[in-house]
């Protein structure tokens, strides 16, 4: 290989290296941060009561789950903080139980300054495959700059690891040439 | 293992890895998001059905983009063709979301989509099969007679008769060496697009055959071009996702991580083949793909009440990918062993380079 065509893979290797070392980083730091669960869990979008729904997944109708009503900002074991349309979902929320779902009282039930939950979850269907369907995620909208967020970076991430890929092959000298379409072999 | 925070998932971090490196090997040679094998794969990992779909879709468009720049480099992507039809697929995943959310309110929409679904790859697979058998059947007789082969080899009348259709304005694309009416490119768009949107899928396993068998492209091209409209159409599928919530973004990661080197693996075992080879792949996918989604159907139609068929539908689905992945890797070794003038079987030398 070329001492000048050398060094551009170099550089380009490098250089698209770094973009991607640095959008995964991050990304890594918006994850440990909880920043990306903050943006996912981010507002109510029915009126009920925000709670964390893995903290009671091993409910069931003899041993229901207890949660303790009040007005805390950050949702720690089996809480529940009531929410209204368009609220902030406080720190933690994953899920909201709905006041349609409270009223029929055959999941979850409202006692006082307490909620009752007998059933956790249910087997529910998507396109013909089966999963196990939680509180988790009901009821919340995400931030929308968000949602711009996440498709900017899997654009980004992308981008930077085709050319990090192309300039790892430049680099080794494997040279891939254009294919001849049109030509007899 | 790791805990994904959002998805309320944990999981093996190899796993989506592996996941992604196997899709990204197949897309990156059939052109293909892969759709419908991922989805499946992230629910028997315990991601949440809607979850599956918005991981599924946010990653098809980042491992899309890493395929399209090397299928660049190797001279696959009509700009032209790419860049004419992506008005239509988008205005046509719309419309075929729009009738997707009209048969949810109806109540019907999981037995039309399987159905649909069943329909489409079945007659896309027959299709692909018949002209395929018949061109490799071609090449075969040109190798015995001492012919050069061309990289592609295709025997459908459909091109000329779509080439011929006078609307104006009449694109001329270069690298594809196609001269045909806008409209055309853009009705493969629309079309191509409406299926997508309303499968909920990238819509690759339909463009590829369209491309090839309506516009007139080569396999290698229509692979190149369809992966530009994978990035636009993953890329605006992910938006609405990310915007539902349905997006675990750590997920997306680790997946593109592995479809990094799938897709450099798929898409440079394209210089290696010639076009019926990568329509077998491609047919051979639709045909595993109908036979999953038949067993859906019948556990849907049957109240879901035979689990068995439910999973059948999920090992098919994984067996087909690391199937086709195996597939593919075969064929370049046997290519590699045929430019050696090592020995291979006799149905190789006809589809290989």
């Amino acid at each position: 290989m070329e001492h000048g065509t050398r060094g551009r893979a170099v550089v380009k290797f490098l250089f698209w290296t770094a973009v991607a070392a640095s959008l995964v980083f991050t990304m890594a730091r918006a994850h440990v941060s909880g920043r990306l669960a903050a943006w996912y869990y981010h507002t109510a979008a029915i009126e009920g009561y925000a709670v964390n729904a893995d903290t009671f997944l091993d409910a069931t109708a003899a041993a229901p789950a207890t949660l303790a009503v009040g007005n805390f900002e950050r949702i720690e074991g089996r809480q529940a903080v009531p929410v209204k349309q368009g609220d902030r979902l406080p720190a933690n929320a994953n899920g909201i139980i709905g006041k349609d779902i409270l009223d029929k009282g055959v999941r979850a039930t409202l006692a006082g300054d307490t909620i009752v939950v007998k059933v956790p979850w249910k087997i529910s269907e998507s396109k013909g495959f089966k999963f196990k369907d939680t509180f988790k995620h009901k009821g919340i909208k995400t931030y929308p700059w968000g949602a711009a967020w996440n498709v900017a970076m899997t654009l980004g991430i992308g981008l930077a690891l085709g050319f990090m890929a192309e300039g790892f092959t430049d680099l080794l000298g494997i040279k891939l040439e254009k294919i001849r379409h049109f030509e007899g072999h | 293992m790791f805990d994904f925070v959002v998805a309320g998932v944990v999981a093996p971090i190899f796993l989506l890895v592996f996941v992604g490196f196997t899709v990204g090997t197949v897309g990156g040679f059939i052109g293909v998001g892969g759709g419908y094998m991922v989805t499946p794969a992230l629910i028997v990992f315990g991601f949440p059905g809607y979850m599956a779909s918005g991981i599924d879709m946010t990653h098809i468009a980042g491992k899309g983009l890493v395929s399209t720049i090397r299928h660049r480099q190797l001279g696959n992507i009509d700009w032209t063709m790419a860049l004419s039809m992506v008005a239509g697929t988008m205005l046509g995943v719309e419309l075929g979301v729009r009738l997707l959310v009209y048969f949810k309110k109806l109540g019907i929409s999981g037995v039309v989509l399987l159905l649909t679904s069943v329909v489409v790859m079945f007659s896309l697979f027959l299709y692909t099969q018949i002209e395929t058998r018949r061109a490799h059947r071609k090449a075969e007789q040109m190798t015995r007679d001492g012919q050069k082969i061309m990289r592609e080899i295709q025997t459908s009348n459909l091109p000329s008769y779509f080439q011929r259709i006078p609307f104006f304005p009449i694109v001329r694309c270069r690298t594809a060496r196609v001269v045909v009416s806008m409209w055309v490119i853009v009705g493969v768009g629309v079309i191509t697009g409406f299926l997508a949107g309303f499968l909920g899928v990238g819509g690759g396993f339909i463009r590829v055959p369209a491309l090839v068998y309506l516009v007139g492209a080569s396999t290698h091209i229509a692979v190149g071009t369809d992966l530009v409209e994978i990035v636009f159409s993953g890329g605006y599928g992910a938006l609405r996702h990310s915007m539902e919530g349905h997006v675990d973004m750590m997920a997306v990661l680790f997946m593109i991580l592995g479809a990094m080197f799938g897709a450099q693996f798929g898409s440079i075992a394209t210089s290696y083949v010639r076009g019926p080879a990568i329509r077998y792949i491609l047919s051979y996918s639709l045909i595993l793909a109908t036979c999953g989604a038949v067993l859906r159907l019948a556990y849907v139609l049957t109240g879901q009440s035979v689990e068995i068929l439910s999973l059948l539908a999920v090992m098919l689905t994984l067996g087909e990918m690391i199937f086709l992945c195996l597939f593919i890797i075969s064929l370049v070794l046997f290519a590699i062993r045929h430019r050696k003038g090592k020995t291979v079987p006799p149905w190789v030398p006809s589809l290989v380079v």
